[in-house]
């Protein structure tokens, strides 16, 4: 098990700001999917930061920003040694708004066009690099991307950090904002993406996924110096594991292999058994490939004398925010620890029978004595994360 | 028709103008004597206000000018006298 527990949280999404009413919405069942994508709409990048700041980030900064000043604000840690606060938050693809807007610039009006900003506002470490100057983080600061994992390896890898000794306190997380023409074409192009624009994880009509935008951090802290500082702790980050498919560039390993790896390594360091587990809350794109690859994993994992536990996707109601999903769902699982309580699955309303798990689909479940949960995250590349979530 | 040289409080508007476009907080206050520190401006900012008022003026600033313009009114100066020269009128 690690050392490593949560006393901060924050969250930008479709159906709500601030980890308790993000988690409520999604208790409440409600959806921020319309039109086929879950946008942030109610998002003023001005009350985090000032106008000139705002306009100086690219949106997915932004969002980083607002949920890394809500989980510090949370954590209060006044008075920490500047060099042992880290900052790990990563994107699945950078500041894509400012690269369709700074691309359309330049063919129209050649070099003289091009913002002398493009570079600080796309570039993919723009959240971790402007939240660690807000913060006055010097310690480790980077951010990672493996696409649709990304949220969870920041989080695995600032767990990591921490317990190496390399740092006391770690901000850490994803964001996603890539609602734009050019990334929903590409999506779309591959065959992703839901033509219905129904998010429907595990259900047999699913056909494919649905964006979001969105932004969840966290700060993780050593320990004992959460204790000795008397500081709230929302839970602990029980375990991580990573692995990578080494198949395809974008479809999951048909055998499940690489999801697999992840969440056994993750069970391994968390000191854990499968019986200990009682929810995983699912990768759950709602892509027929993902979905029914997850469910034998999960399968295989639980199997023997247990049953499954419980899964659940949230992403049926706030739709996939890659770079940012891994995080969001972080939140979730310390949330249905904390409260005890499941959030359903959206949409589930005609079984598959290759997905045969328990989905959650009535609405929230009470889950008195829920103790460990595991968050699955699955990026292109094939790169794979899994953090396991308990209580403190 | 040649282009009118521009007075010292159309260049101090125009800059204000141009601060106030990338939300630099005290943009309305900027006065000749203001430095860019004054104004939190940076490196960044300074190219942006510098390629607006190249578009406004139909003037180029070339980059080896650009650490000479310390305050609010060495940016003014240099306006006024680029237009000047491409005006062809005496200094």
């Amino acid at each position: 098990m690690t050392g490593v527990v949560v006393t901060g949280r924050g969250v930008v999404s479709s159906i709500g700001e601030g980890a308790d009413a993000f988690f409520e919405a999604l208790l409440a069942k409600r959806s921020g999917i319309e039109d086929g994508a879950g946008a942030c709409t109610g998002f003023d990048p001005e009350t985090a930061m000032t106008g000139k700041e705002a306009r100086r980030a690219d949106r997915f900064t932004q969002l980083a920003v607002n949920a890394a000043d809500q989980a510090v604000a949370e954590a209060a840690f006044d008075g920490i040694e500047p060099e042992r606060l880290g900052v790990i938050v990563g994107t699945g693809v950078g500041g894509l708004m400012t690269l369709e807007a700074e691309c359309k610039a330049w063919l129209e009006g050649g070099d003289r066009a091009v913002s002398p900003l493009f570079v600080p506002m796309m570039m993919p470490n723009a959240a971790a690099g402007t939240i660690a100057m807000r913060i006055g983080a010097h310690g480790p600061g980077f951010s990672v991307a493996s696409a649709c994992a990304t949220g969870a390896h920041a989080i695995g890898e600032a767990v990591r950090l921490i317990d190496r000794g390399e740092a006391d306190v770690v901000v850490a997380g994803g964001s996603e904002a890539a609602l734009t023409g050019l990334c929903m074409a590409a999506f779309r192009k591959m065959g992703a993406l839901s033509r219905e624009g129904i998010s429907r994880p595990f259900d047999a009509r699913r056909d494919g996924f649905v964006m979001g935008e969105g932004a969840g951090v966290l700060v993780l802290e050593r320990e004992d110096h959460a204790r000795a500082r008397g500081a709230t702790i929302y839970g602990r980050i029980a375990g991580y594991g990573a692995s990578n498919d080494a198949f395809h560039i974008t479809q999951p390993d048909e055998n499940g292999r690489g999801a697999t790896q992840a969440m056994r390594a993750t069970l391994a360091d968390a000191g854990a058994q499968p019986a200990d587990v009682g929810y995983v809350n699912a990768h759950g794109t709602s892509t027929p490939f993902n979905d029914k690859i997850e469910t034998a994993a999960i399968r295989g994992v639980f199997n023997g004398a247990n049953t499954p536990p419980p899964v659940s996707s949230t992403k049926s109601a706030i739709g996939h925010l890659l770079g940012a999903a891994g995080a969001v769902e972080a939140i979730v699982c310390i949330e249905a620890v904390r409260r005890g309580v499941l959030p359903p699955t959206l949409n589930y309303e005609d079984p598959d029978p290759d997905c045969d798990l328990d989905y959650v689909p009535e609405g929230p479940r009470e889950a008195p004595g829920l103790e460990l949960a595991l968050s699955n995250s699955f990026g292109f590349g094939g790169q794979n994360a899994c953090l396991a979530v308990s209580a403190a | 028709m040649s282009q009118q040289i521009p007075t010292e409080q159309e260049t101090l508007e125009a800059i204000r103008e141009e601060l106030a476009a990338i939300k630099v907080p005290d943009a309305a206050s900027a006065e000749p004597s203001s430095t860019w520190s004054d104004l939190d401006v940076d490196s960044l900012d300074l190219v942006e206000i510098v390629k607006a008022l190249e578009d406004r003026y139909d003037v180029q600033i070339a980059d080896g000018r650009l650490k000479a313009i310390a305050t609010v009114g060495d940016a003014q100066e240099l306006v006024q006298e680029l237009v000047r020269e491409k005006a062809g009128a005496p200094a």
